[in-house]
């Protein structure tokens, strides 16, 4: 029990009397510890802090030795002794200075006796393991010898070990109520325990110290010494909100200021008889102690800087530039550091700010204090993967606009990351303003913030449309900081603002330019798909706000941004990016030729595997946004490949950063998860994977169908889109086949139609109700592209007729070819002249009748076995040709053949292969004609 | 009948392996009119397509005589009657057919085929069986689609002494065989097959012909054969995919072979290099080391698939030949027709 009581008193002071053990000039104390809002302490207090820290290492230190002594832990002890010592002698000069700290001789003594005790205890040691017995003796020999150095001292304390804690008990009582304190602040901290371990601890100190201050002065410690000592007062003051805390201490603390000081002077020793009398109460309260020291170690640990920093100015404080700078600058040491509260710190910057703005401080300070409001607001949120919660955001918005504010009215305020702290100008007006610090990087953290809002919203909520709302505040900003730039940033600095503004347009469809082309051609249709529909507001809205480019096409502005990117960037991923957005939005405005000539010429499919991720998405967002452009125009072939790549490796999805792939946690541990998930492209901006993908069947399908007609005996014959022929095996191994429900189901309808050269049945599975609403409808120029869509389906169904079926026609009429497929004589006749001239089709045109006369020189199944044959047969020889060439390096010569000679010999091989097969065709020709003319 | 028997024995001289019966114990074969048709019999009632029926050949030889005079059919297996005991069968069969005085000396046995594809690992297995057991067996290959067509197609084989020593040997090594010096050719031997029958039968044969319309024998000039060539067709493109299939393996064989020996070149050579430094400065040589420890050879492939597949490409080719010639001999024919007409 004694050990307790002894510990927990010896305790209290240590941790408080940071402050006020080392100066021994009682008054200087007061002054310091009470509020130290004035300026001159300012000065000293850095040098304090030094000190501060030291003991506050001592402290902590003696501390865990205590715990350790609690629980017998010697060995723990051992090694917290030690570094006391190396720690003790890190603060030599100081101690030097001020004198041997009273708490750190305690200590000695204490660990002294206890060892002895336990010493004696022979029981005790024999109970302890090998490891503590080792380090108790060990322990003992060494603060023997150590304590010689401080015998005299310790002999002191040994004598009147209360009295020495009472001087200082009662040396600390004026600073109890002042900042934070001994006894109250066991008190005190405990009931942030139990309420709100959040809660600024300063707060309530201030508000205390504020309210007993505010009574009278004679009572006011008496007020006070309740409030330490019952929990309750402590809570209930603890409990008013920060808000009322900043009023009273604005006006109550600067006004009594002066008056508390007084008082606590003439209190003093009526204070020290009650703290007397409150000793035994706290043997009561050994019980909570464990509680207690949780609650010490919370606010030892805050920062003592701010803790114990007022937060204005006191009164009468003259509040210059140089004042306000200063108060800056200590809010922003405590930046970073464990346990700042970062909602108190943003706090304090917004009341900075105010009282800046109200003694006409001057634009720059205010622009200097904005910057670190919102670099603490980024900060708000310690993890990189969390997001801005909305109010936070919605403030971060203000500030930037307000700063954005300054600096349009303000031409005189230079802003830049290379002004050094030094070279800051904030005072003087009438030089210019010289502010560290970049909106650019603020306005572009902004930027990604808002992408991490997006990206953190369920994308069919309420909530994910009030916060795309947002957008037009975002594009808004950047343009605003666009203007800004363009007077006054560097080039490199345009060319980021310009990609932040290219960012937020290149994947917007320009409505209003559309419409206005459409104008142009007398139409008035507003077509509008469900997802864009979306953007059209919010870029109306965007553009209403902005009244800039009111007039202005996108399509013009991107010209121009891009092109300035293209001519000054000097960072690759920069002209990079700009050039894939520029071609995105080509693409999405169906400007197919310049948008693939822009890739082509930019040659970035050659070595965009080596840029980093998100590049790559963006690559792959660009690619298939250039396909379907290119479907839309009608060029399937180019569509089919530009998407390909996508397609093909089902992972469309993942690689256009619209989600992740369920994958098992092999692949992708947590960590890799989260940065893709960082990836992610906001849901806005997704492109309809059901459409991408229907624009690819579709393709392959008026790809595939008449080549596998034309191909149909070919046994090396090559598959356009392995996707395609999985989809139709799928579509074969269903056992009933029911009506075509989802999107594939219609494709694969619709290719089997095709095959048969059924274009009506084809028509109808590709293009209807479901179709319409699921795909087509989701195209600006829905109705164009619908019209495209029939025209190849019958070009297509054509030429896979003829394919299929020309063997059972010896001759057919185009007209009746024309009428079948609802297609023009002139179509018609292309098209058949086409596949003349490619040999795909083996007829002549016959001009006066109009008729198409078949060669019938399609090989016959047996024809085709044997040049299958002659095929496998070359294999085979040119198989065993190598056999030979093997036992040639060995045997040397033994065919007296050379390598060349063997090649050659292959070639002439394929080539008689090839001169046979267009002999066996002119035999057949031959043929044909003879029986023709036997016929006659 | 007469013309027939020679249509048999010419076909049968056409392979060039027939040369090579010179220490051959059967020198010709001469069966019975009953064996063939019952051999037909059988094929027709329980052959379809591709199933395969096999019999038992039974008679005794004459000199260098073989004379098959009767013969079983083996019942056709099914997966219900797996404990079925064929030697057992066989026995019984036998020894009934002794009981009632017909020949019971086991000669070899026959087998359908399906457009002449029959040489195969199992053929050769059993034929080996049997020929290692009794020297004089033979196997008749009965083709049922060729007989359709109007000609009887049934050719007797033996085994080469040559392959016999290899089969006794197992030994089918690329090196074996290279030592063996053995090609498809030398695989198996043709043995003439003479077909005898009755006078009385002969004299019921020609009086047959006599009798018979020319309408008849229409079937031998259909025109219409392209389904026959393209299976031909199709079964020598399975087997040459095969046979390229093989000689990639080997290739890689030979390949893995020489690189090998390479490196052990190399290591013997540094070994030799080594211990010659050793040994100038007087340190005792590197212990001997086993090589083929080190150097385990490649596996081989089997060769001796390869000669089977081989040797049934060329069986195909001459089948396709031999139909081919036929044919362009026809469509020759009817051009005349049509000319004369």
């Amino acid at each position: 029990m004694s050990r307790f009581f002894a510990r927990s008193d010896s305790e209290s002071e240590e941790s408080s009397s940071d402050d006020e053990i080392t100066d021994k000039a009682p008054g200087a104390t007061f002054k310091q510890s009470l509020l130290l809002s004035d300026d001159e302490e300012d000065t000293k207090r850095v040098v304090r802090s030094a000190k501060d820290k030291r003991f506050e290492e001592l402290t902590n230190l003696i501390k865990t030795i205590r715990n350790a002594m609690k629980i017998r832990d010697m060995s723990k002890c051992l090694e917290e002794f030690e570094q006391l010592c190396r720690a003790f002698l890190k603060s030599k000069n100081i101690v030097d200075k001020e004198g041997i700290p009273p708490f750190y001789i305690r200590l000695l003594a204490d660990l002294e006796d206890y060892l002895n005790q336990l010493w004696e205890d022979k029981e005790g040691k024999k109970k302890m393991n090998k490891n503590n017995a080792k380090a108790l003796s060990t322990l003992r020999q060494k603060i023997r010898k150590y304590n010689r150095d401080f015998e005299s001292e310790i002999a002191a304390y040994k004598e009147n070990p209360q009295e020495s804690a009472d001087e200082e008990e009662e040396e600390k009582e004026p600073e109890d109520s002042g900042s934070s304190s001994d006894s109250e602040g066991e008190v005190s901290s405990k009931s942030f325990l139990k309420k709100k371990p959040e809660a600024p601890s300063e707060a309530t100190k201030f508000l205390k110290t504020a309210k007993g201050s505010g009574d009278e002065s004679s009572s006011s410690d008496e007020d006070d010494d309740d409030g330490d000592w019952s929990p309750s007062d402590t809570g209930s003051s603890s409990e008013t909100s920060d808000k009322e805390e900043e009023n009273a201490l604005k006006r109550k603390r600067l006004v009594t200021f002066l008056k508390v000081q007084r008082a606590q002077d003439t209190e003093k020793p009526g204070v020290r008889k009650e703290e007397r009398k409150k000793k035994p109460k706290q043997k009561e309260q050994i019980e909570e102690e464990a509680e207690e020291e949780g609650g010490w170690e919370k606010v030892n640990r805050g920062v003592p800087l701010v803790k114990e920093k007022p937060k204005m100015f006191a009164k009468g404080t003259e509040i210059n530039t140089a004042v306000v700078v200063k108060k800056l600058n200590e809010i922003l040491q405590a930046r970073g550091k464990k346990g700042t509260d970062r909602a108190a710190q943003i706090e304090l910057f917004h009341a900075l700010a105010a009282i800046a703005a109200e003694n006409n401080l001057g634009q720059g300070i205010l622009v200097k204090i904005k910057f670190n409001i919102i670099a603490s607001l980024y900060d708000y949120n310690p993890n990189l993967a969390a997001f801005m919660k909305p109010d936070m955001w919605k403030k971060c918005l203000d500030c930037i606009d307000e700063l954005l504010d300054i600096l349009f009215e303000h031409n005189n305020i230079f802003i830049g990351e290379n002004i050094a702290e030094d070279s800051e100008n904030l005072a003087v007006s009438d030089q210019p303003f010289r502010v560290r610090g970049c909106i650019l990087t603020l306005v572009e953290r902004m930027d990604e913030e808002f992408t991490k809002i997006m990206q953190n919203t369920d994308p069919h909520s309420q909530e994910y449309v009030d916060n795309l709302k947002d957008e037009g505040r975002v594009c808004g900003i950047v343009d605003r900081l666009l203007t800004y730039l363009e007077n006054k940033g560097s080039t490199e600095e345009i060319c980021r603002v310009y990609l932040r503004r290219i960012m937020h347009t290149y994947y917007k469809f320009d409505y209003k330019a559309h419409r206005r082309s459409l104008g142009l051609q007398g139409e008035t249709k507003s077509e509008q798909d469900q997802e864009e529909s979306k953007e059209e507001s919010k870029e109306e809205s965007k553009e209403e706000s902005k009244g800039e480019s009111e007039g202005e096409d996108s399509a013009v502005i991107m010209d121009r941004l891009c092109k300035f990117i293209y001519a000054k960037d000097r960072t690759d991923r920069i002209r990079t990016c700009a050039i894939l957005c520029h071609i995105y939005h080509h693409a999405l405005h169906s400007r197919w030729y310049q948008a693939r000539d822009l890739m082509l010429m930019s040659h970035l499919q050659d070595n965009i595997q080596h840029a980093d991720p998100p590049v790559q998405i963006l690559y792959n967002r660009t690619m298939v946004q250039l396909g379907i452009c290119a479907f839309r125009q009608g060029m399937i072939k180019d569509a089919h490949n530009a998407l390909l790549d996508i397609q093909s490796s089902g992972r469309a999805k993942e690689l256009l950063g619209q989600g992740l792939l369920m994958r098992n946690m092999q692949e992708r541990n947590a960590e890799q998860e989260k940065i893709e998930k960082r990836r992610q492209v906001p849901f806005h901006m997704h492109i309809n994977l059901e459409l991408l993908e229907c624009v690819y069947l579709v393709s392959a399908m008026l790809l595939e169908i008449p080549y596998m007609a034309a191909h149909e005996f070919d046994a090396r014959r090559r598959m356009i889109s392995k996707q395609f022929h999985h989809q139709l095996r799928v579509g074969e191994r269903q056992p009933l086949l029911g009506p075509p429900e989802s999107m594939r189901e219609h494709v694969v309808a619709a290719s089997k139609a095709m095959k048969m050269g059924d274009w009506r049945t084809c028509h109808s599975f590709i293009i209807n109700e479901k179709m319409n609403s699921k795909v087509w409808d989701l195209f600006p120029e829905a109705q164009r592209v619908r019209e495209m869509l029939v025209r190849k389906i019958q070009e297509e169904s054509l030429r896979t007729y003829l394919f299929t079926y020309s063997s059972v026609y010896d001759s057919i009429s185009m007209a009746t070819l024309s009428e079948m497929f609802e297609l023009e004589m002139p179509t018609v006749h292309s098209i058949i002249s086409k596949m003349i001239i490619n040999e795909e089709l083996m007829a002549s045109l016959d001009q006066p009748t109009q008729t198409v006369v078949m060669h019938r020189t399609e090989p016959t199944s047996l024809q085709n076995m044997a040049l299958q044959l002659a095929e496998k047969l070359g294999n085979l020889v040119e198989n065993n040709e190598r056999v030979f060439d093997l036992k040639q390096g060995v045997y040397g010569g033994y065919f007296n053949r050379d390598q060349k000679g063997g090649y050659q010999q292959k070639q002439s091989y394929q080539r008689d292969q090839k001169s046979y097969q267009q002999k066996q065709s002119g035999y057949q020709r031959g043929g044909y004609r003879n029986q023709n003319q036997g016929n006659y | 009948m007469a013309s027939r028997k020679e249509s048999t024995s010419v076909s049968s001289t056409a392979m060039a392996s027939t040369g090579g019966t010179l220490d051959s114990p059967v020198k010709q074969i001469q069966i019975e009119g009953l064996v063939v048709l019952k051999i037909i019999k059988h094929y027709q009632e329980e052959g379809q397509g591709s199933e395969v029926v096999q019999g038992v050949l039974l008679g005794l030889v004459v000199d260098d005589r073989l004379e098959i005079t009767n013969c079983f059919p083996f019942p056709q297996h099914t997966e219900d009657d797996a404990d079925f005991d064929e030697v057992q069968y066989q026995m019984e069969m036998m020894r009934s057919l002794r009981h009632v005085n017909i020949d019971h000396l086991h000669v070899g046995w026959y087998q359908s085929t399906y457009y002449g594809s029959f040489v195969s690992r199992a053929l050769l297995d059993s034929q080996f069986s049997y020929q290692h057991a009794i020297e004089e067996s033979v196997v008749l290959i009965y083709d049922p689609i060729k007989t359709a067509q109007g000609s009887l197609s049934l050719k007797a084989y033996r085994l080469t002494p040559k392959l016999m020593e290899i089969c006794k040997e197992k030994d089918f090594t690329p090196e074996g065989l290279k030592k063996a010096n053995i090609g498809f050719e030398q695989m198996f031997e043709e043995v003439p097959i003479v077909i005898k029958n009755s006078h009385l039968i002969n004299v019921l044969m020609w009086e047959l012909e006599d009798k018979s319309t020319v309408a008849d024998k229409h079937e031998l000039l259909n025109l219409s054969s392209s389904n026959h060539l393209e299976k031909s067709l199709q079964l020598l493109m399975d087997r040459v995919d095969d046979m390229s299939q093989d000689i990639v393996k080997y290739n890689t064989y030979s390949r893995n072979l020489s690189k090998q020996q390479q490196q052990k070149h190399q290591y013997l050579q540094r070994r030799q290099q080594e211990n010659a430094q050793r040994q100038s400065r007087g340190e005792p040589p590197l212990p001997e080391e086993d090589i083929s420890k080190l150097f385990k050879p490649p596996q081989p492939p089997p060769r001796m698939d390869t000669l089977l597949i081989a040797g049934q490409i060329n069986n195909y080719c001459q089948n396709v030949k031999e139909f081919t010639s036929q044919n362009l001999g026809k469509l020759f024919m009817a051009e005349a027709l049509q000319g004369h007409n």
